[in-house]
């Protein structure tokens, strides 16, 4: 008998691992909350409510990434931009973060500059970015997160804001090695500033490319993690 | 309070699980009206009965079934929601076969499983507040008016001009639809000025095409497919772009780029396979017929013509030894499909029982022999047309299973209804040296565009007496009673009875018999509109 078994192509098994795991995740989430809807109110309202919640973010969120990396080298995310009402976007990132802000007793809120109603992007690729911010920024928030979206210089700039401790110094510094995939196994906040950078990237305008900014200060005092969109 | 409240909910999605889950999730935003479906069909059936103004709807209902963008589909397409409804496609992530199989009917929303109450009732509320901000533009489109449409449009715009990219894609349809071509043109381009879309870039290579302006199609297509790599519809018009050029290989490679991205698409695979026989790959081909039939049977673009595309490609691919049991196993299958599913058309009745006889010439003459003469008998019984391509095939195995002078009847006759258009003759010349059949066609062509030169003076009644000449040397042919009864109309009162009216009616009676699938057909069904009235 022949053992020329033909080669194993090791990122597609993890691919279709990852979306299975999504699928199974998602069984369980809704499980839970089922079950949680069924238990008397002190009892729903536990600290490891909070921890449960946002761990199944946080596994959500890394499973996303993944499978947007393996699409990513293997050529296949297609960029599907159109115009969106940004309240409606943000809204709709920060109600499914909604339960983890509520345990974690973290005031999230969000400003839209009234003269740029509509932004130009990929909605799924973009909120998987922000997904990933937004469970970073809830990990070292003390009570308040913000997200904000201004126009500078016709570019689409959303910035999320904590009230944390902010970035390490070097990362900051480093920061352009992270988008360029240099140190990105370093940390899943590397892979997911690599991820980041990537889709923004993808967006391009007249030969402009987006990027990622990070920064300490801002409104808040924290972290301030930059998006700009061309 | 929230909008939706009053409002019907449908939730499809085939696990149970999933449905009991949004349907209290539903419930405890206070929504009543609360119905569930496991199954695409089941959805369609209880939309028919009851107009949903939310729909839920899963992607994947598991192999085999209606996906979601099928439901999608044939829900717009049998009219069975309104604009006004939103259309939620849930998804466990967003594929991208999905994604992109979606350009030209596109759900209100995604929601990307898993997702909480919160995340469920602000995608509700805001789709809500959405559809209430272009309500006038929806309601012109249920009616089915784009003149109102862009009215509407104008009207939202001078209301509040930061919404203006929301009203675009609405605009260029509805120019699309009244044919104002130049305006529609000048819109595609400020918009791919400002922001690449994809369907932007997609409308306006489909409009270049349609006018004629292959080459500039043709770069539109080339830049397009540069910021859009993975965009398959952009595929599908370079594809139509290089048949126009005649490279159908390249065409062919092209399309077979669009499925490798988006696999999902009978239509697609279809084309595939007819420019894969063009260019005599029949592997290609059959492949691509295969996934045509078996995509297609939960599909409303399902369409008998890949099954007999299948069986002929694999009658192709066999040796001169015959074929193998299996592959007689699949002709079978796929042709007494055919059979059994479209009883009343004696075209495909025919075509099915010729394919069948060819595909068993060296192996059972005798049964081929059979279904050769039942074929035969209802051929003598048909009075419809084939289409030129079908009326060819059929001529060339009946020849094969050896009925030369029914094949040459049918050339004849496929002469008479297409003799005008030069690539039917060069079709026919492939199949016969009669002269008589390959000469039939000259004089009759040659009278009908001297018609067509008289009827651009102005001079009806000599027109008139050009285009009759012609029909008495080809009754049959489409072109000619096409334009003979267009002439009849032309300045005559349709409502009181005349000679010229009942000519006409003669002609349009005759044209009639056309396959639904001929490019006349949409100016066939003016005419006798005009003619027999509505």
């Amino acid at each position: 008998m022949s053992q020329d078994y033909p080669a194993l192509d090791f990122s597609t098994v993890i691919a279709s691992t990852v979306h299975d795991m999504k699928n199974s995740l998602t069984t369980l989430t809704q499980a839970h909350s089922q079950w949680l809807s069924r238990l008397p109110d002190p009892a729903q309202h536990s600290p490891e409510q909070g921890v449960i919640e946002y761990e199944f973010a946080h596994l959500n969120g890394m499973l996303v990434q993944l499978l947007g990396l393996y699409k990513l080298g293997v050529n296949q995310l297609p960029l599907q931009p159109a115009y969106h009402e940004l309240d409606d976007f943000l809204e709709a990132q920060l109600a499914s973060h909604q339960e983890v802000f509520a345990s974690r007793g973290i005031l999230a809120t969000y400003e839209v500059d009234p003269l740029c109603p509509l932004g130009f992007f990929d909605r799924e690729l973009v909120a998987s970015v922000l997904a990933n911010i937004i469970n970073n920024a809830i990990r070292h928030a003390r009570g308040s997160l913000l997200i904000s979206v201004s126009d500078e210089g016709g570019q689409l700039v959303l910035t999320i804001n904590d009230d944390g401790d902010g970035y390490p110094a070097e990362m900051i510094e480093s920061q352009a090695d992270y988008v360029q995939g240099i140190n990105y196994y370093s940390s899943s906040t590397g892979l997911g500033l690599y991820f980041a950078g990537r889709i923004a990237a993808l967006h391009q305008r007249n030969g402009v490319c987006g990027r990622t900014r990070l920064s300490n200060g801002g409104p808040l005092g924290g972290g301030v993690f930059g998006l700009y969109l061309p | 309070m929230l909008s939706y409240h009053q409002k019907s909910f449908l939730i499809v999605d085939d696990f149970s699980d999933f449905r009991s889950s949004v349907r209290s999730m539903l419930r405890e935003l206070g929504v009543k009206d609360v119905d569930t479906a496991d199954t695409g069909e089941q959805a369609l059936r209880m939309c028919s009965q009851k107009a949903y103004d939310f729909i839920l709807q899963d992607f994947h209902l598991g192999d085999g079934k209606k996906n979601g963008q099928q439901v999608l589909e044939d829900l717009m397409i049998e009219k069975l929601i309104s604009h006004e409804s939103v259309f939620v496609m849930v998804t466990a992530e967003t594929s991208q076969a999905m994604v992109l199989s979606a350009l030209e009917h596109e759900p209100d929303a995604y929601l990307t499983k898993p997702f909480n109450r919160s995340g469920l009732a602000q995608r509700l509320e805001r789709l809500e507040q959405r559809k209430n901000l272009l309500k006038p533009i929806l309601q012109a489109l249920d009616r089915g008016k784009p003149l109102e449409v862009l009215k509407a449009c104008i009207e939202l715009c001078k209301k509040d001009i930061r919404y203006s990219p929301l009203c675009l894609r609405y605009r260029a349809d509805a120019l699309r639809d009244l044919n104002q071509n130049e305006a529609l043109e000048r819109l595609y381009d400020s918009i791919i000025a400002d922001r690449p879309l994809p369907w932007a870039f997609a409308g306006l290579g489909q409009l270049l095409f349609k006018r004629g302006q292959v080459s500039q199609a043709k770069g539109i297509y080339e830049k397009a497919l540069k910021v859009f790599p993975m965009m398959p519809a952009l595929y599908d018009g370079m594809a139509d772009v290089l048949v126009v050029e005649g490279d159908t290989r390249g065409a062919q490679r092209v399309l077979e780029e669009a499925i490798r991205l988006s696999p999902l698409a009978v239509r697609r695979q279809a084309l595939l396979g007819k420019l894969a026989m063009t260019n005599e790959d029949f592997d290609t081909a059959s492949r691509a017929y295969r996934q045509a039939v078996s995509q297609g049977a939960q599909s409303r673009f399902k369409d008998a013509e890949s099954n007999l595309g299948l069986a002929y490609a694999l009658i192709c691919k066999g040796s001169d030894k015959g074929l193998d049991t299996r592959t007689r196993l699949e002709i079978n299958t796929t042709l007494s499909l055919v059979a059994k599913e479209n009883p009343t058309d004696p075209g495909l009745q025919i075509r099915a029982r010729l394919m069948k006889a060819t595909s068993l010439l060296l192996n059972d003459a005798e049964t081929a022999e059979r279904l050769t003469e039942q074929a035969m008998m209802r051929l003598d019984d048909m009075e419809q047309f084939m289409s030129a391509e079908a009326a060819l095939l059929v001529a060339k195995q009946l020849q094969m299973l050896g009925q030369a002078s029914a094949g040459a009847s049918m050339l004849k006759n496929c002469a008479e209804i297409y003799g005008d258009d030069p690539v039917v003759m060069k079709g026919i010349a492939k199949l016969t040296d009669d002269p008589t059949i390959l000469n039939s066609s000259g004089a009759a062509a040659e009278l009908n565009r001297q018609g067509v030169r008289v009827y651009k003076t102005g001079n009806l009644v000599e027109a008139r007496a050009v285009f009759r000449k012609a029909l008495a040397l080809q009754p049959k042919n489409i072109s000619i009673a096409l334009n003979m009864a267009q002439s009849l109309l032309h300045g005559t009162d349709t409502s009181v009875p005349s000679a010229e009216i009942e000519e006409c009616r003669v002609c349009l009676k005759m044209v009639g018999l056309m396959p639904d699938t001929d490019a006349r057909y949409p100016r066939y069904q003016k005419l006798k509109i005009k003619a027999f009235g509505g």
